[in-house]
């Protein structure tokens, strides 16, 4: 089943005094379960193509629909809300709110979807534990390291409950241990759970891992492969 | 969770915060003392108004207060007699038989409205008896009866006199006043001084101009003294329109805070008086009337309208509508006050909720990006806006809570400004008051100000795009 479907998607930022035409003609679908990295040098598109997917930029022209819904249509607090029910976001950095617990973070995202407290507290306990940050469960982010912040982060995109996770270069800023260790993590979700993973990366070793690769030139997906992860 | 949120957002720049809080405190502080003073100075002036002048309501003949001649008297003196004895909330009351007329001492003269009392009745009314600076209230027995008058009527009659006596320049204070001064004094000699004028003149003669500079007003007062036992011969007409002169020694002085009441009446004896009017001891033009407190006061007033039309009664309300009004917008300039203070420190909160929403651009767009939607977002901020000015305004109330309450049972001298206060009917000492109404009120406008302060920097912070705050640099 198509949980993703771009439909000639087209962005042009205008409002700079030169015209940046960021994305042409994208033509996508993304199924459930998938494990796919955006590849493409710096400037090609993979960020104003990954904020498109979850409702954070507009489309100039083209739709993307999720899951049944155009959210290319959807505005103000709808929009805000199908994030909050549909979309998982691990950023690059800037992920977790400072002066929370690994524990809290995780939570916040429940409490805004309106789950009662008890039950937040035992899923962000799994969720914590399933990232293997079961022991950190209350150390502030400014207390974990960079690789730890990226697992809460992840932790905190599964607890919502989201149709599929985005990630734009989690592991920009991440050694080559934490980079495998949250590559595991997220794998490992996806393998048992079933989570989809759309992730961007310009480290050829997390390509690697992905089960699909879309190359993005320009603004052009120029190649889009199956593989078998490998090292 | 968003309120802890907020609560630790609020401490992430502690000095910045700290600013805030700081600033808070003090401006609170400030509006609270002022406020204070300004309701313990009015209601000080109303319990003055009250029971050292008007008393809660006050009884005539309506012809009386047309035309205050000594045969207005109050009409079925017996019954209302009765009906006060009887009414519920009449405390107490005291009969007054007021008669104008002219003073004379051996140096100066003046008018004077003199009130015949019964002296015990008196105290169950009035506060007058407390107010001596100098003799005693109507007591021994003497052959001249006595005449107790106020001290601004006791200068104008130039009973305050001025001499460097002997004893007084032994008993001086040399920690005050050094040696040096005390010889120069000493040349002035045991001369004394009717006018004010003349101890000055004679002062400024014998000191250097320094010494005049930094002693005079402490030396003026240290050496003054009332000339007790004074007769005063009294001019008034009698019942049948025959003038009188009676003579009366002044045996008390009294000085109320309010110095033009003090040049305006003097007390005696009501059945020493009546010797000279002819009146009878029925024969009453004023009966004032104490009740349990200012409000039941207006009631019984308006009471007795009632039940005894024939005469005109008058509560406090109308007998002093200045006091009234104090009574009623004490409040009101303090707060006036606090509010321009807080609306100064609002730029304050503006000028930190604002650099710590633009300081936390990324994480507010992380935050609308996974989901949090604008109304938690504003409430999160302003709740921030909020805890900051409640933290400070919190801390300025309990401060001043304290200061209050201590300053309240010391009291405050405002002496320095004293002369001109007491003119217009203030007393120099001042016990602040503020009640609990007071810091509730105050605690809510900080509020406000918290919430309104915020309104611009949440609005600031809606605007931004989360996609654009988080595209990393
Ligand atoms: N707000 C904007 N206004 C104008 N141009 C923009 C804006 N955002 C991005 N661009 C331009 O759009 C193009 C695509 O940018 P994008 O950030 O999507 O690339 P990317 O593939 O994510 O690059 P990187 O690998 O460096 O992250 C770039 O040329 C960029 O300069
Ligand atoms: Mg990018």
């Amino acid at each position: 089943m198509n949980v993703i479907e771009l439909k000639n998607v087209e962005k042009v930022y205008n409002d700079s005094e030169i015209k940046v035409h960021a994305v042409r003609g994208v033509d996508l679908t993304f199924e459930q379960g998938e494990f796919t990295a955006i590849v493409g040098p710096s400037g090609s598109g993979k960020t104003t193509l990954l904020n498109m997917l979850g409702g954070l930029d507009k489309p100039t022209s083209g739709e993307i629909i999720i899951g049944g819904t155009k959210v290319s249509e959807l505005k103000g607090s709808k929009l805000i809300d199908f994030r909050l029910h549909n979309i998982g976001f691990v950023f690059q950095s800037y992920n977790l709110i400072p002066v929370l617990s690994a524990k809290e973070n995780v939570e916040f995202i429940m409490e805004m979807q309106g789950v009662p407290s008890k039950q937040r507290y035992l899923r962000a306990k799994e969720l914590l534990e399933s990232v293997g940050l079961g022991d950190r469960l209350d150390s502030r982010p400014n207390k974990l390291s960079g690789g730890q912040q990226q697992r809460v982060a992840v932790a905190r995109a599964l607890a919502s409950k989201p149709k599929f996770i985005l990630a734009d270069e989690p592991t920009a800023n991440l050694d080559t241990k934490s980079t495998e260790n949250l590559l595991d993590i997220m794998e490992k979700l996806n393998h048992d759970a079933g989570m989809t993973f759309i992730f961007s990366t310009h480290d050829q070793r997390v390509v690697n891992k992905a089960h699909r690769v879309i190359l993005l030139e320009d603004g052009v997906v120029t190649s889009d492969e199956r593989q078998t992860p490998h090292q | 969770m968003i309120l802890s949120i907020s609560w630790k957002n609020v401490w992430r720049n502690k000095t910045r915060s700290l600013v805030v809080v700081i600033s808070l405190v003090l401006g609170i502080f400030g509006g609270i003392m002022a406020l204070g003073i300004m309701q313990g100075w009015l209601a000080q002036r109303v319990h003055d108004g009250i029971y050292k002048e008007v008393s809660h309501a006050q009884i005539h003949n309506p012809q009386f207060m047309l035309n205050e001649e000594l045969q207005h008297t109050i009409i079925n003196y017996d019954k209302v007699v009765a009906v006060l004895d009887t009414m519920k909330g009449v405390v107490a009351y005291s009969q007054r038989v007021k008669v104008f007329s002219m003073v004379q001492s051996d140096w100066a003269a003046t008018g004077l409205v003199i009130k015949g009392i019964d002296p015990d009745k008196e105290k169950t009314v009035t506060e007058i008896y407390q107010t001596l600076v100098e003799g005693e209230y109507f007591g021994g027995n003497h052959k001249i009866p006595s005449i107790i008058i106020g001290s601004k009527a006791a200068e104008s009659l130039k009973l305050l006199n001025y001499q460097v006596t002997k004893e007084k320049i032994d008993s001086i204070n040399t920690d005050i006043f050094p040696q040096v001064l005390i010889e120069k004094l000493k040349r002035i000699g045991d001369k004394r001084f009717r006018k004010d004028k003349d101890f000055r003149l004679a002062l400024k003669e014998a000191l250097s101009p320094e010494e005049f500079e930094v002693h005079s007003e402490s030396l003026i007062k240290y050496f003054s003294f009332y000339r007790m036992n004074t007769s005063l011969r009294i001019t008034i007409q009698d019942k049948n329109g025959v003038i009188q002169n009676p003579v009366f020694k002044v045996r008390g002085i009294y000085k109320t805070s309010n110095s033009m009441y003090d040049g305006m009446f003097a007390f005696v004896d009501r059945k020493q008086l009546n010797q000279y009017t002819e009146l009878n001891d029925n024969e009453i033009h004023e009966i004032a009337i104490i009740s349990n407190d200012n409000e039941s006061g207006a009631k019984v007033g308006d009471k007795l309208a009632e039940y005894i039309p024939e005469n005109s009664t008058m509560s406090w309300i109308k007998l002093s509508p200045e006091i009234a009004m104090f009574n009623e917008f004490s409040a009101i300039m303090g707060y006036i006050y606090v509010g321009i203070i807080l609306f100064a420190l609002a730029f304050g909160i503006i000028n930190t909720m604002m650099m710590s929403v633009l300081e936390r651009f990324k994480e507010l767009g992380m935050l609308m990006a996974i989901g949090m939607n604008r109304f938690k977002v504003f409430g999160m901020i302003m709740l921030e806006s909020v805890f900051l000015s409640l933290t400070g305004g919190l801390l300025g109330m309990l401060i001043s809570g304290i200061v209050v309450s201590v300053l309240s049972r010391t009291g405050i001298n405002f002496g320095m400004w004293a002369e001109g206060l007491e003119a217009i009917g203030y007393s120099s000492m001042i016990y602040p008051i503020v009640t609990i109404t007071n810091y509730i009120s105050i605690a809510i406008l900080v509020v406000i100000t918290g919430m309104v302060a915020s309104i611009w920097p949440a609005r600031r912070a809606l605007k931004l795009n989360p996609a654009e705050a988080l595209r990393t640099e």
